[in-house]
């Protein structure tokens, strides 16, 4: 397999790579396309060749289109490996994590949905009760990928799934690591005030165009 | 001693051992571990994914409570809560607008003199301080352990200055040579188990578990050693699983680095929890032969 090809967008490049930078602190301009962050990547093997180097080609051309939904955009880890091992110290990491949030921006339908449900119902229970509860985190995150398949109509993908994560669940409960008392914090307050804040922040940024 | 100490959703769930290890060995080293008030979730990397003033402010506000409870230091053994904190700190000290945006919403205003340290970095502390080995009674005969530090202990999405080699970790080694046990050396020790990818792509997770459990058997290890609950929990309950998609036949027992003290301390595995594993690793915490130095 070979990589995706980049369209080039001259009139386009500037702006999108501004933005990209400023919000993820990375200095992308220094890319030397040397690829040590391509050979460090751990899934590498499976986003179809397209490393951290090329997406941070794909940026600097211009192409938002590729940039924003990728394999490596939604298959990074996060485990930080390309930026500690980048001789001019970019965090592609943190790239992946910024063109996420400007994906979902954007309205775009993520290439692998299940990682951004995840992602959402994670935060989402952290922010409700102030703890993430396990057994909750994993009702919510089935719910809305069972509610996606059953729109596409994906029963035995559903079927599956559910397999899977009650057998899990089911060996959990028999070594006793699955808690059923219901963690919170009081201080559940604060942080909703919190996340009050960082949503009218977001939208300040928008409404003037830059973040 | 005591010491803030910062227990995260995980070690109040299913890695709950490794919460009853810590405050066990730790009380053993003579530092009590007092659970800060109320603390709240640190957002773990969604956070970072979703919104970059979250990431920030969710630690901020565990950081705030441990400092008005009056401590210099907090302990944070579950990897993600530890990087994520310390991540938290970096950003608050270097962003004064940030932290007063922050604080204008909690009830505990952060000030920015706490220390963050990993278990790690405290048991080292221990041990330079000559208080760790007079505790040890017991050795181990067959143990044969890689430790794997996974991404989060070394590796943080901005610069920190890092208590460790970076991309060949020593601190789980050293702690391990204070106990009389000598480590394996081997390639995967900082490589990426797939976190959450064990939930939301679990063949990937799979391939990346294989990989690295297969070094390790390779090389002759009997068990891993970790510190990241998460780490511990992916390579265990999914260990049969991902075993059998690679055609490899043995298994690795997980250890928190916290049950190979214990056991070398003399506490009954059963005692800390160290039997609520899906890969048994019950003969290997109890081949123990009594060291001398008891009994001076």
């Amino acid at each position: 397999m070979t990589a995706p090809l980049i369209e080039i967008q001259p009139e386009l490049a500037k702006p999108f790579l501004q933005e990209v930078m400023e919000r993820s602190g990375q200095l992308l301009t220094a890319c030397y396309q040397c690829k040590r962050c391509a050979a460090g990547c751990p899934v590498g093997d499976e986003t179809h060749f397209f490393t951290p180097n090329i997406l941070i080609r794909a940026v600097a051309l211009g192409d938002r289109e590729t940039a924003l939904n990728n394999e490596l955009v939604w298959k990074c880890l996060s485990c930080y490996t390309c930026g500690t091992r980048c001789p001019n110290d970019i965090q592609t990491a943190r790239i992946t994590e910024t063109l996420k949030k400007m994906s979902k921006e954007a309205g775009i339908k993520p290439l692998y949905p299940k990682v951004k449900e995840f992602h959402d119902a994670f935060l989402n229970c952290g922010v409700r009760w102030g703890r993430v509860n396990e057994v909750e985190l994993m009702g919510v995150y089935e719910l809305k990928n069972t509610i996606r398949e059953a729109a596409a109509m994906n029963y035995k993908e559903i079927f599956n799934e559910l397999r899977t994560q009650a057998k899990l669940g089911a060996s959990m409960f028999k070594l006793n690591r699955m808690h059923f008392g219901f963690e919170t914090s009081k201080g559940r307050k604060e942080i909703k005030a919190l996340y009050k804040k960082a949503k009218e922040k977001k939208k300040a940024a928008s409404s003037t165009g830059s973040v | 001693m005591e010491m803030a100490y910062y227990p995260g959703c995980s070690l109040k769930q299913s890695s709950s051992p490794y919460d009853v290890q810590s405050r066990r060995i730790f009380s053993e080293l003579g530092v009590e571990l007092i659970e800060i008030e109320d603390w709240n979730c640190c957002g773990a990397t969604s956070a970072g994914k979703i919104d970059d003033f979250m990431a920030a402010a969710m630690p901020a506000r565990n950081i705030g409570i441990a400092e008005s409870q009056g401590f210099s230091e907090i302990v944070i053994p579950c990897s993600a809560c530890y990087s994520r904190t310390l991540m938290a700190k970096k950003r608050l000290d270097e962003d004064p607008e940030l932290k007063a945006e922050i604080n204008g919403e909690l009830s505990h205003k952060i000030k920015g003199s706490l220390k963050v340290s990993s278990i790690l970095e405290v048991l080292i502390n221990r041990i330079d301080a000559g208080e760790f080995t007079s505790k040890i009674t017991h050795k181990f005969t067959n143990l044969k352990p890689v430790c794997y530090y996974g991404c989060m202990q070394t590796r943080f999405p901005d610069k920190l200055p890092v208590s460790d080699n970076v991309e060949n970790p020593q601190a789980m080694e050293t702690i391990l040579k204070a106990l009389g046990v000598r480590a394996i050396d081997w390639n995967y020790k900082t490589s990426c188990c797939g976190a959450s990818a064990a939930v939301n792509d679990q063949e990937m997770a799979f391939d990346l578990m294989a990989k690295i459990a297969g070094d390790a058997l390779e090389r002759g290890a009997n068990c891993l050693v970790t510190t990241c609950p998460m780490c511990q929990l992916n390579f265990d309950a999914h260990q049969n699983a991902f075993c059998e998609k690679h055609g490899i036949k043995d298994r690795l027992p997980i250890f928190f680095i916290t049950e190979i003290i214990g056991a070398a301390m003399g506490i009954s595995p059963e005692e800390i929890h160290a039997d609520r594993r899906f890969v048994d690793g019950m003969d290997l915490l109890k081949e123990l032969e009594q060291n001398e130095r008891k009994e001076k």
